[in-house]
């Protein structure tokens, strides 16, 4: 089918700028954010749990080393340690309450965020008009939808709780810690301003690193996926060697991208330790100092150099939470560039409904084109009687499947209009619209189910009697009967153990089953044999009966029976009538008749 | 694991310079609170501002050691495993290559990608994570550990204790863990097979409305892996404080029993509370580091499965040159999951530069019995000969070199439209180029695309309408110049008109070669020397279009329903007379429009865009 072209894909869509361009401005990191926390909204009393539980935990780790340094002290004095020791035990068993219940509930929270974000992420694909799939590698797609989910909600369940409960620990670090000794304090909050500025400085750099990673990690995907599903042409053409030559050289892309991310990111943990090291050889100076100066007992000490542990290693997490958030927040720009696609258009206020629509359609002056500029169809013009059966015919490229995806509403018209029973196509609900046609495409698409389940696909449980006699009508019961599990045949994605033909009649007999008021086939029987073929025709005629359809078909003994026969060149309808007409006109119809008959 | 340390010991250097850069930077580490201990000990105790200066130099200068340390251990264990990651992702893509259909039909192609990708970065993480806190955990836990016993040699009966229970704990999780993980990563094989359905379906999706069932089938494997994920998550809420818990109790205790300890010690009783800190935060790394093992091992052994997948076909023939004979011999063949074979004992003869078309109801076996010819799959049962030798004596590529095939369903490839030709022959001029594509009818719509045969083709060549990806599909055959041709319906997307004037072409350029055409269509295949008729993986009929409609039902009952059926209702039309004498002619005489004579002939047609 044909699909917007790559000159389309590469301009910039609105909102955001064509990425790996050098000299990209800075994304926006807090708009971004914003939008994340929004996402959580579901979440957030569970988080709020896990937040309560984070500064509880806070606590205990605050309390702690100035219960230890008050023991020291007592050490120091020659003074029996007392109560204070079992107050530290009791403080500790606490610690280890709290931070059991915390994992325990955050694991869920956590969990459930990921699960509805990917869900709405879905929820909000689906909605997309076909186009935007045509025009993206699914590979890609795909690791959005895993990939890109994961990481941001790593990031917002556990990084952010993190980033909570370090709040707590460092304000309240920080108030002890000025109670105790005003000049200390000072030592320890120079290790947090040096990290201040290390973080920033890696941090601008790897951002767009870690986009560019994630990025090349798309395409690697999207070949790997297009080399499994060619593969049968790889072999035969002896391709394997260049095919391996190409991805070495993504790969070898993706390696050097992924090393410069990896390594500028990877300096914030170690560089920040040594940070800490330099605190708390300045700590252990001064305290020192100032203990021989009298002014500082040595208890002190000791709570002082567990402090600026505690202290700074919040920074040392924040610099690598800060760094994962640089993945994230890549991540969660390509999910909102998802988010921030065009849906499908909504229904007009006050759009139609559609029962059972009669079936008219009628095409005015309708030009279309995938791209901008390109004409795929040209101000055709077209009028279906209610109940008619309407044969498009015409060389491959002309536009016969394009008729199709307007009709169906696939696509919109860029000029002129569709109407059906009277109505632009655009007033009717698209719910409607799409329940009205009954349709068979050229791609078979199978799912990794039943057969019997594919075939009532879209319809929700059907009695098994209900799905045979569409299959009967289809052609496809006898085929199915033979196989061993029969209509329980689980079929594999695609449904590669059938042939292609036998694909296309489960797929017929899913539109059958589906028992629309408009039946539209698109090259529906090209592969079935012409006995076959022939037996569905006849039972094709009988459902038909009454109802309008639209078949596409290169098969001329295949349509010769319709009513009105179009022939399609160019984007335009050079022939039309039926088929005594067309023969009689000895035209271009007659033509490809003859041939197919053999005769030229 | 095995897989990981077969990788690290291609990078012994590199993987070694890195674990000595982390050691140093663990030393600088550790060294702290001994150096504290010196300060308030010697230099507190006795009012010596000379000794903790003197002391406080000594410690920046360890810090300074550390960072060298720090720096070049992340350049280093960044470097090697993304080079490991590489080269794992590369090895796993080759032999994918080599594998046959069965191997792949086995593994799953949605779970390849996954394990191409995700897999080898888990791994990637877990061997640059091992270079960072894996080795160094156990370091200072180790070198925590030796110095609080020389500062305090009464703890050992208390640190031996926390060990071991911390073993326990560490063990536990690892027991837990690992199954869970295995699950979470299979929840996330099918979350993938999910939406990989749902992205290839999108069209039927749309048209059947079955929007909701989708993301009903998407929330399932959604959930699933949540599940999983939350039952993997709470081992580790369960271990993890734990441990916490062991090594803070040891803290108490150290207090505790240091309550008798000699005063002019106390340097010595707060580094070992440090050091109880480290050994904790050490702990903690370890059942961090455990749990990421796990998952590094489920992927490796994931990773594993295909690199030692074997593949199912054996290469083991000779450079063969095929003149186009081909011979069946009682050949059988089923597919895996089958229950009935797709073709039972088949024997037949094609001789060299003969044409043969192959015909039968849908599901007859035709594809698989061309299948068998390039050796996409073995024949079960049987053997398939060229020119008298046994296909599986010839070596696969060249054998394959030698055969082009044009399937029902044409597979291109990202790239321009000249790179897919080309891989019918790189060296192809454009002379050539255009020749293959004049027979294929494809240069009209070739020139009218943007930019030609430079226009870049999307994955699997979604910008193209399927007869055009089809007329590609042929002309990339032709431009191999093979000795046997192979046409899978491959003019299925084809309008009649193109398809006729491509068969054609096709007929003058067969040349010599040998070619298996399948069609649906009499008119297609009754030009052929002669017609395999298949129904039900047998041979129904072998001969000339004429030997066959007198001879086999199975071939009539397919005429009639194409062409005998027109003859009957239109009799005035003369169809019927012209049929059959055109049938005549082309099989007694061997007219212009047979393939035979076809191939000495050139007619210019009229190609359809």
């Amino acid at each position: 089918m044909r699909t917007v072209s790559r000159s389309m894909t590469n301009q910039p869509r609105p909102g955001r700028l064509p990425r790996g361009m050098p000299g990209v401005k800075p994304q926006n990191m807090k708009g971004t954010l914003m939008r994340l926390w929004r996402m959580t909204k579901g979440s957030r009393r569970g988080l709020g749990w896990i937040f309560l539980l984070s500064g509880l935990a806070s606590g205990s780790a605050i309390l702690c080393p100035y219960l230890i340094g008050l023991v020291v002290n007592r050490i120091d004095g020659g003074n029996p340690v007392g109560q204070m020791i079992w107050l530290l035990a009791a403080v500790y068993l606490g610690d280890w309450m709290i931070r059991f219940m915390q994992q325990f509930h955050m694991a869920a929270v956590g969990q459930r965020m990921i699960y509805h974000i990917r869900t709405s992420l879905f929820a909000y694909m689906k909605k997309l008009p076909l186009g935007f799939f045509d025009a993206r590698q699914h590979g890609e797609l795909m690791s959005r939808l895993t990939n890109d989910v994961d990481n941001i909600s790593t990031t917002i369940s556990d990084s952010l709780t993190q980033l909570i409960m370090y709040a707590f620990i460092i304000t309240g670090i920080f108030c002890v810690m000025v109670w105790l000794n005003i000049l200390l304090t000072a030592v320890a909050m120079l290790s947090v301003v040096l990290i201040y500025l290390l973080t920033r400085a890696v941090t601008k750099r790897t951002r767009k690193l870690f986009r560019e990673q994630q990025q090349i990690l798309g395409e690697l995907n999207g070949q790997v996926e297009e080399s499994i599903s060619g593969l049968t042409m790889v072999k035969a053409f002896c391709r394997e060697e260049a095919m391996i030559e190409q991805f070495r050289a993504n790969n070898d892309r993706f390696c050097e991208v992924a090393v410069k991310a990896q390594i500028w990111s990877g300096y914030l943990m170690p560089v920040t330790n040594v940070i800490n090291n330099l605190n708390y050889v300045l700590i252990a100076i001064v305290s020192g100092l100032m203990a021989v100066a009298g002014s500082l007992h040595v208890g002190l000490i000791s709570s002082f150099l567990l402090y600026s542990r505690q202290f700074s290693r919040p920074f040392v997490d924040i610099a690598n939470i800060y760094n994962n958030f640089q993945t994230a927040v890549a991540g969660a720009e390509r999910i909102f560039e998802i988010l921030d696609e065009q849906t499908e258009p909504e229904d007009v206020p006050g759009a139609l409904q559609l029962t059972r629509p009669k079936g008219a359609i009628c095409f005015k002056n309708v030009t279309f084109g995938y791209l901008p500029g390109q004409k795929v169809l040209n101000n055709v013009n077209l009028s279906i009687p209610a109940g008619t059966r309407v044969a498009v015919a015409g060389a491959t490229g002309a536009g016969k499947t394009t008729l199709i995806n307007l009709l169906t509403r696939f696509y919109d018209v860029n000029d002129g209009a569709i109407y059906l029973d009277g109505h632009d196509l655009r007033r009717y609900r698209m719910k409607d619209l799409r329940e009205a046609f009954g349709v068979v495409l050229q791609d078979t698409s199978l799912f990794g189910v039943t057969i019997r389940e594919n075939i009532s696909y879209g319809r929700g449980d059907l009695p098994l009697e209900k799905v045979r006699e569409a299959a009967r009508i289809a052609g496809a019961d006898s085929f199915i009967q033979r196989l061993p599990q029969g209509y329980d045949t689980v079929l594999t994605q695609g449904g590669a153990e059938l042939s292609q033909g036998e694909r296309q009649l489960i797929t017929i007999a899913r539109a059958v089953l589906m028992d629309a008021p408009i039946l539209i086939l698109d090259e529906a029987t090209s592969s079935v044999d012409t006995v076959t073929e022939q037996h569905i025709r006849k039972a094709m005629l009988k459902i038909t009966e009454g109802r309008t359809s639209v078949i596409i078909a290169h098969r001329l003994s295949t349509i010769r029976d319709s009513d009105l026969i179009v022939l399609v060149e160019d984007g335009r309808i050079v022939e039309s009538g039926n088929h005594q007409q067309l023969m009689k006109l000895n035209g271009r119809y007659a033509m490809m008749y003859r041939t197919q008959m053999g005769l030229l | 694991m095995k897989l990981m340390l077969t990788y690290i010991r291609r990078h012994p250097g590199m993987f070694l310079t890195a674990l000595f850069f982390l050691s140093l930077e663990t030393a600088a580490d550790l060294l702290q609170p001994t150096m504290m201990s010196f300060i308030v000990d010697n230099g507190v105790k006795h009012q010596n501002t000379g000794k903790i200066l003197e002391y406080g130099m000594i410690m920046l200068g360890i810090t300074a050691m550390g960072a060298l340390g720090a720096v070049m251990r992340n350049i280093y264990a960044t470097r090697t495993s993304q080079q490991i990651g590489r080269e794992m992702r590369l090895d796993i893509y080759r032999k994918i290559q080599t594998l046959s259909f069965e191997n792949i039909d086995r593994l799953q192609p949605s779970s390849i990608i996954t394990r191409i990708t995700n897999d080898v970065t888990q791994i990637q993480n877990f061997i640059n994570g091992s270079m960072r806190i894996m080795m160094k955990a156990p370091i200072i836990c180790i070198g925590a550990l030796i110095l609080i016993i020389w500062q305090t040699p009464r703890l050992i009966p208390m640190l031996i204790i926390i060990l071991f229970v911390s073993g326990l704990l560490i063990a536990g999780n690892m027991k837990l863990g690992y199954a869970r993980f295995n699950r979470l990563q299979q929840r996330l094989d099918r979350l993938n097979q999910v939406s990989r359905e749902f992205l290839s379906a999108i069209r039927v999706v749309k048209a059947f409305q079955a929007e909701k069932q989708e993301e009903e089938k998407f929330r399932d494997a959604s959930m699933g892996l949540a599940e999983a994920g939350v039952s993997a998550m709470r081992v580790m809420a369960v271990f993890g404080p734990l441990i916490n818990l062991t090594v803070n109790l040891g803290i108490v205790v150290l207090l505790r029993i240091s309550e008798t300890q000699p005063p002019g010690e106390i340097g010595k009783l707060m580094a070992s509370v440090n050091y109880m800190t480290q050994v904790l935060f050490a702990l903690g790394m370890v059942s961090f580091i455990l749990n990421s093992a796990v998952r590094a091992v489920a992927s490796s052994r994931r990773v594993a499965e295909v690199l030692e997948e074997v593949p199912a076909q054996v290469n083991q023939g000779s450079d063969y040159a095929i003149e186009g004979s081909i011979t069946f011999r009682d050949v059988s063949f089923s597919y895996a999951k089958a229950a009935r074979p797709a073709i039972e004992n088949i024997s037949f003869h094609v001789y060299a530069g003969e044409t043969i078309g192959i015909i039968g109801p849908t599901g007859s076996g035709k594809s698989t019995l061309i299948n068998l010819v390039p050796r996409f799959y073995d024949a079960a049962g049987g053997s398939i000969l060229i020119d008298n030798t046994d296909v599986r004596q010839i070596d696969m590529k060249k054998l394959r070199e030698q055969i082009a095939v044009v399937p029902q369903k044409a597979l291109l490839f990202s790239g321009t439209v000249l790179e897919n030709l080309r891989w019918g022959d790189e060296g192809a001029s454009m002379e050539e180029v255009r020749k293959a594509t004049d027979a294929a009818c494809a240069t009209g719509f070739i020139m009218a695309l943007t930019d030609g045969y430079d226009t870049r083709l999307e994955q699997e060549g979604v910008n193209l309408s399927g007869g055009q990806k089809q007329r590609l599909s042929i002309a990339r055959a032709l431009l191999r110049k093979p000795k046997i041709l192979i046409l899978d319906d491959c003019t299925s997307a084809l309008d009649a008109a193109t398809e006729a004037e491509v068969l054609k072409r096709l007929r003058q350029e067969a040349g010599d070669m040998t070619v298996l055409l399948i069609s649906q269509r009499i008119s297609t295949v009754m030009r052929t020397d002669r017609i395999l008729c298949l129904e039900d993986g047998r041979i129904q009929g072998m001969g000339t279009h004429k030997e066959l409609l007198e001879s086999c039902t199975a071939y009539q009952a397919i005429f009639d329903s194409q062409i005998g059926e027109e003859w009957s209702r239109e009799p005035d039309s003369g169809i019927k007379e012209h049929a059959v004498r055109q049938i005549e002619i082309e099989t007694d005489e061997k007219s212009d429009i047979g393939w035979t004579a076809g191939k000495t002939q050139s007619r210019k047609g009229r190609c359809g865009l």
